[in-house]
This record gives C-alpha cells, sequence and structure tokens, in this order.
C-alpha cells in the first residue's frame, strides 16, 4: 500500500513537472524561433538599407566621375578605372566591401582593349548570372541580391549589389558591389545562443520550480497516506495536522472525522468484546458452583436412593440424569460462548498427531464395545509432528468418533491419518445411518440432531459438532464432512502443521479411497 | 488414622455438600470459606490434603499456595470453576500440585486425586520398605535417596514436594525410558488420558529449578523433543 501511494505520488509529481517543462519548452520554441526571425530580418533589413544607400552614393559618384572625365586614350581610361576600385572598396560606414567594374556583355567590341578592374580577393563566381542579367536590364536603378561569399573556412552571407555605368569610349559596364553580411550573421548567432541558453536555464528553473510547488501540494497527501497507513496498521490515535481553509486542510480535516468516527466503533466493539469475555467468564463461575452443588446433592440423593420412598426413588434418577444433562449443557454452551466472545486462547504444542489420535481412540473404546463397533486405525509409520492444542484435538477427535459410534449402527468405523508437507488429515468413517443433503447442510448448526425421534445414547448436547468446528477453526484447520444416506458418513479434519501455517491440500481424500467403492456418490458440506 | 482434608472453598452451600460428600466418602474434613482464615487453619489443622478454589474473599487460592509452600509440601489441589491457562499455569507455577474441575462434576476423579495425593505421600514409607537398603539413585550431580526420602545435590540436601519427588523417582529408575507427558500424568498424577499436560510441563519446570544447576539448559531432567522427558545420563 505505502509503495503504491508513493509510486502514484511521485508519478503524480513527475507527471507534473514533465508536463510543465514540456509544454514551456514547446511555447519558449516557438518564442525563441519568432524572436530570432524578427531580429534577424531586422538586422537584414537594417543593413540592406545602409547598403543599398551606399552602393547608390557610390554609383553616382563613379557615375559622375566618368561622365566628368575627358580622358582621350586608352591608357589614361584605363587608369581611371583602375582608380574607381581602390576607391570604393573602403567605406566608413560599413566594413570592406568588394567591388568590380565589368563590361556589360553583349556589346559590340569598341576599339579599345580595357581590362575589367576589380578588388585582388573578390571571386567572380559570388555575382549571381541572375544579377548580371536583372542589372543589365535595370536602366539607371540598383538592383541587389543575397549571395554567399566563400571564405577559408565555408561562406559568409553577402549582398551583392549592381548598377550599370556608362563610360565614355569604352561603353557600357557594370558596377558590382559586394558586401559582406558577417557581422550581422555573428550578431544572430550570439542573440540565438543567448536565446537558447536563456532558454534551458529558464526551462531548468521552471522544472526545478514546478518540482517544489507540486512537492509543496503533495506533501499534505503524503502525511494523508502516512497517517491512514498507520490507522491500517492499529494505531488509531494518528490524525493529520489541519490548518487554514484550503481543499487540502479541508480533507485533512474530513479524514480526521472519519479516523475519529472509527475509532470510536472500533473501541465499542473492542468494549462489548472484553465487556462480553468478562461476562461469559463471570456466568461460567457463578453458574459452576451451583451447579456442582446441586450435583453433589443429585449425588448423594441418587446414592441413597433406596432409603426413599418407592415413588421418590424414581424422582432421584430422573433429577440424577437431568442434572448430568444440564451440567453438560451447561458446560457446552459456556464453551460455545467463549468462541463467541472470541476469548478462546488455544494451548499450542508441538505433539506427535498419532499419539493424540491414540489417546482419543482409547476413550471411547467402552462406548464403542457397548456398541459392538470395531476401531479400525490406519496411521502413518513416521511420527508426525502438529502444533495443536491437544485438549482440545483430542475432544475433537472423541466428538467425531462418539458420533461415528453412535450412528455407525455397529459396523467398523475407519480412522485415517496422513500428513504432507504442510498438513495433518484425520478422518472418521462409519456405514451407518448416513445423512442426506439437506441434514448435512445442518450438521455444524448448534443444538440440531440428525434425527430427534432417535434416542439419545451417547448423552451428546447438540453443541458437540459446532464446538468441534470451532475448534478445527481456531487451529486454523479444516472440518469437513462427506455422507449419503444409509450408507455413512466421513468426517475429515485438516490441520496445518505449523500454528499460522496454510493448508494447500489436504493430505486425505474424502471419503478415504478404502472406502470410495463402497459409497459411490456423497454429499459435502464444510 | 483417618486423613484429614483442608477444604478452602467461599461458596457456602457447595463448601457444606463437598464437606457432607468428603466426609461421608470417608475423610475427616476441615472447611474454611474465608481465605484470612486459611493459613491460621493450616498450622493449626496440618492436613495430609488441601482442596483450593482460586476465587476467595480475602485472599486468592494461588497466593495462599505461594504461601503455604513457604514451608510445607503438603499435596495442594486446586479445586476450580475455570479452566482458563493462564489462571492454572499460574497456580502450578506456585506450587500446586493438581487441579479438579468443580463442573462437570465427576465425584470419582475427586476422589482419585485425593487418593492419589496421599499415596505420593505415603510412598516413600510403605514403598521403599521393600527396597534394598541403601537404594540410592543418582542423575548428574543430583542423588535421590528413596528409602530416606531425600534428594541431595552435590551432597547438599534440597527440599521437594512428594509430587516433585515422585516425578523425579519415576524418572530416575526407569533411566532409560523417555517419559510421554501422558505417561507421567498416568505414573504420577493417577491422572486418566484426559490429563492436562501443563501439569506436567510446569511441574518439570519448578523441579528443574531446584535440581539444575541451568534450568534452562537441563542436564537432569532432559526433554526428548516431540515425545517427552527422561533422566540426563551421567
Amino acid at each position: 500500500m505505502r509503495t503504491i501511494i508513493g509510486l502514484l505520488r511521485r508519478y503524480i509529481q513527475l507527471r507534473a513537472v514533465l508536463s510543465t517543462v514540456v509544454l514551456t519548452g514547446i511555447a519558449m520554441t516557438a518564442l525563441g524561433g519568432f524572436l530570432s526571425y524578427s531580429i534577424g530580418n531586422g538586422l537584414f533589413q537594417t543593413r540592406l538599407t545602409q547598403v543599398l544607400s551606399e552602393s547608390q552614393r557610390s554609383v553616382i559618384q563613379i557615375q559622375n566621375t566618368f561622365s566628368a572625365s575627358n580622358v582621350s586614350d586608352e591608357v589614361a581610361l584605363q587608369t581611371l578605372m583602375n582608380s574607381v576600385v581602390p576607391s570604393l572598396e573602403s567605406n566608413t560606414a560599413s566594413q570592406e566591401r568588394q567591388v568590380a567594374l565589368l563590361r556589360t556583355p553583349g556589346q559590340p567590341s569598341g576599339s579599345l582593349a580595357l581590362q575589367s578592374p576589380m578588388s585582388s580577393n573578390l571571386n567572380l563566381s559570388v555575382i549571381p548570372a541572375q544579377l548580371r542579367v536583372k542589372v543589365a536590364a535595370a536602366g539607371s536603378r540598383l538592383s541587389y541580391q543575397s549571395v554567399a561569399i566563400p571564405t577559408a573556412v565555408g561562406t559568409h552571407p553577402g549582398i551583392a549589389v549592381g548598377a550599370p555605368i556608362q563610360i565614355p569610349l569604352a561603353g557600357a559596364y557594370e558596377l558590382y558591389l559586394v558586401y559582406d553580411l558577417q557581422n550581422e550573421e555573428n550578431t544572430l548567432l550570439f542573440v540565438q545562443r543567448t536565446l537558447v541558453v536563456g532558454g534551458l536555464v529558464s526551462l531548468f528553473l521552471i522544472a526545478l520550480v514546478s518540482y517544489f510547488v507540486t512537492n509543496w501540494l503533495v506533501a499534505p497527501l503524503r502525511v494523508a497516506s502516512d497517517v491512514a497507513e498507520s490507522i491500517a496498521s492499529g494505531d488509531l490515535d494518528k490524525r493529520i495536522p489541519a490548518k487554514g481553509t484550503d481543499v487540502i486542510s479541508t480533507m485533512a480535516r474530513s479524514f480526521n472525522k472519519m479516523a475519529d468516527s472509527l475509532q470510536k466503533q472500533i473501541t465499542k466493539v473492542t468494549n462489548v468484546s472484553t465487556m462480553q469475555q468478562r461476562f461469559v467468564s463471570d456466568v461460567s463461575h457463578e453458574l459452576r458452583t451451583p451447579m456442582t452443588t446441586i450435583r453433589i446433592s443429585g449425588d448423594m440423593l441418587f446414592r441413597n436412593r433406596d432409603k426413599l420412598a418407592p415413588t421418590l426413588k424414581k424422582d432421584a434418577e430422573t433429577l440424577n440424569d437431568q442434572i448430568i444433562r444440564f451440567e453438560a449443557l451447561l458446560g457446552d454452551l459456556l464453551e460455545l460462548s467463549r468462541f463467541d466472545a472470541g476469548g478462546v486462547r488455544p494451548h499450542m504444542e508441538l505433539q506427535d498427531v498419532q499419539h493424540v489420535v491414540g489417546m482419543s481412540i482409547v476413550s471411547v473404546e467402552p462406548l464403542a464395545r457397548s456398541k459392538g463397533s470395531r476401531i479400525n486405525v490406519d496411521l502413518p509409520t513416521d511420527l508426525v509432528e502438529v502444533e495443536l492444542d491437544s485438549r482440545r484435538i483430542e475432544r475433537l477427535l472423541r466428538n467425531l468418533l462418539a458420533n461415528a459410534i453412535e450412528h455407525g449402527e455397529g459396523k467398523p468405523i475407519d480412522v485415517h491419518v496422513a500428513g504432507n508437507e504442510d498438513a495433518v488429515a484425520i478422518t472418521v468413517t462409519d456405514y451407518g445411518i448416513g445423512m442426506t443433503k439437506e441434514q448435512l447442510d445442518r450438521v455444524f448448526d448448534r443444538f440440531w440432531r440428525a434425527d430427534p425421534s432417535r434416542q439419545r445414547t451417547s448423552g451428546g448436547t447438540g453443541l458437540g459438532l459446532a464446538i468441534s468446528q470451532e475448534d478445527a477453526h481456531l487451529h486454523g484447520g479444516w472440518l469437513q464432512v462427506w455422507a449419503r444416506p444409509n450408507q455413512g458418513a466421513c468426517f475429515r479434519l485438516t490441520l496445518p502443521k505449523l500454528r499460522g501455517g496454510v493448508i494447500v491440500e489436504s493430505p486425505l481424500s474424502m471419503p478415504p479411497r478404502a472406502a470410495l467403492w463402497a459409497l459411490p456418490k456423497g454429499f459435502y458440506h464444510d | 488414622m483417618t486423613n484429614k482434608i483442608m477444604l478452602v472453598e467461599d461458596d457456602e452451600a457447595l463448601r457444606s455438600q463437598l464437606e457432607r460428600w468428603l466426609t461421608e466418602s470417608g475423610y475427616q474434613v476441615v472447611a474454611v470459606g474465608d481465605g484470612n482464615l486459611v493459613m491460621d487453619t493450616f498450622r493449626a489443622e496440618n492436613p495430609n490434603v488441601v482442596l483450593m478454589d482460586i476465587q476467595l474473599p480475602g485472599r486468592n487460592g494461588i497466593e495462599l499456595v505461594r504461601d503455604i509452600r513457604e514451608f510445607a509440601g503438603t499435596p495442594i489441589i486446586m479445586v476450580t470453576a475455570r479452566s482458563e491457562a493462564e489462571v492454572m499455569d499460574e497456580a502450578f507455577e506456585a506450587g500446586a500440585d493438581d487441579y479438579f474441575e468443580k463442573s462437570p462434576w465427576e465425584p470419582e476423579k475427586l476422589l482419585a486425586r485425593v487418593k492419589n495425593s496421599l499415596r505420593v505421600q505415603q510412598r516413600a514409607s510403605v514403598e521403599t520398605a521393600t527396597e534394598e537398603a541403601g537404594g540410592v539413585l543418582k542423575i548428574g550431580s543430583v542423588s535421590v535417596d528413596i528409602l530416606g526420602h531425600e534428594v541431595r545435590k552435590n551432597g547438599e540436601k534440597i527440599a521437594l514436594t512428594p509430587y516433585e519427588f515422585k516425578l523425579l523417582t519415576t524418572l530416575a529408575e526407569k533411566p532409560k525410558l523417555v517419559f510421554s507427558r501422558e505417561q507421567l500424568l498416568k505414573d504420577v498424577w493417577n491422572h486418566s488420558y484426559q490429563g492436562d499436560t501443563r501439569l506436567v510441563n510446569v511441574h518439570i519446570q519448578r523441579l528443574r529449578s531446584k535440581i539444575e544447576d541451568d534450568p534452562d539448559n537441563p542436564t537432569v531432567v532432559v526433554t526428548v523433543r516431540g515425545i517427552g522427558y527422561k533422566a540426563g545420563l551421567n
């Protein structure tokens, strides 16, 4: 119970923490993605605006330079063109840019053979063909495109901006400016890293907080489960400390109220039981003393009956018989009351069961002889030790034997004893009048007799089997019966070998094998 | 000489009937109803057997047994309306020798127990007349002088009650035999099959506490598990 509650408790807590972390994680990832995207976009747009305005200025400046020049020879023009590149390579506002001044393809080759100057670290493949097409078709506008700039280690993001330039004498050219966006990229990476680290840290903190919060909520439940456990194991005074008015305190108070009422009930029942036991003990003492006095008087009357008038002699005899019967009845009733009051403590001792069986057989031998019944005994060869109250088990067996003799109609009585690993069984079988199903169902009832019209020869009280049943249960054993009308009855007592032992299977079948052929069908009751 | 029985019973009707019945059975009876008078009566009358009730006004029967045992080994038979284990064990531990349940009333049983109590006391003087002179049995450090009705341990005399003496001699006379509790109940107490073997257990304990060096590890009266008891060999 404790482990189940513990697991469940931990499970609830684990589940709460886990779901908090997962849900927060998803939310934070979405938020982080959005932030990262907008920051990246913002950085790019800012840089793009800057890049475009710088490029615009540069293009105008270059175009103006060429338009205003009046170079007339090839060398001077080449020199002028060459000077354009370094003048544009570095600018103040942003990092280095790379520059290329390329001749627009598809013109009739001019009279002049001029080289296209460009930055020394510029790889022409960076400028996409698409861009060149756009620039060629753009008129005087700027065109741009995002590009990847190869470096020693991988590539940098960048923007290539292009514009057409008209150079006198030389024809149509295109000016390209390639800007490196590595700084922006770095900034974005830094922001992203910060977001991720921050997110993980907050996730951990949230997990921690949710653990503590759920723990704080679960703690009263843990106390409640511990208290319930203590109460279950008998500590009825345990209560849950309850303060405040929140739902948990309300639960605690309800629980305590329930425990109070349970405790009251249990105490009441215990008191009743103790009182009943005391009562039975008192009744026993108070009744037995006058009973014995009456019996002695009856006994003396009986002994001296010959001195009485003949009319009184019969009374003396009846009185004595009925006193004896009454006393036996009282004894059995008190014994049953002790069982009912739960005040019976068996005196358990390790005993050889064969010995106990032998003793009980010896004690009924006079009765068996008087009825002409032979008692056949089948004992195992080795010692069968059983923890039992020999007085009670002997009484029980004596009772079964006396019943068998009384109902056996002078036929033999079979007694079998057998043991297995954890139990021992004793069967007492007679082949007499037996019982019907209806009779069998009531055989252990108090004061019930199989046939009221039959003469009571052994002076039974009608309580013998009820007491036997109680004695069997007191030992943790079984007392079962099988019977068939006019064919006999078989009582089987099965006892665990050790006190508190559990019987898995009775070592003897019922009825015993020897009787099976004789008694093909029967009824069972236990 | 008629044997004298002291009858301690608080219920007046039962006491007078028992007294009549025992007198009719041939005993001299001294009946006492008040626990406070028991010790004085005992000293004055010096009975051969005591029949003792447990629940008494004044003083409890078990206490009285303990007091009598301080100075006398006179057989004491508890006459009780209760058969509860705790009470009987306590009475035996206090020194009671036998018991008899008031109900169901079995007069033959009571007479048999009284007779046995008398027999146990007379045993030494009557039966040992036939014993060889100097019939002394030895079990370990304990010597049992049947003729002298004396038990010595390492030369020191030990006071045993007649029942304890009978129990010890029964075991000592047949040192090779293992006695079951029922056998001892029969041989020592003359009980029939329905005896209560706790009587034997407690008497064995009492005997051990008097004659053993270490009653928890007995060497004189040893237990044979599952069967019973026997005299320890040298």
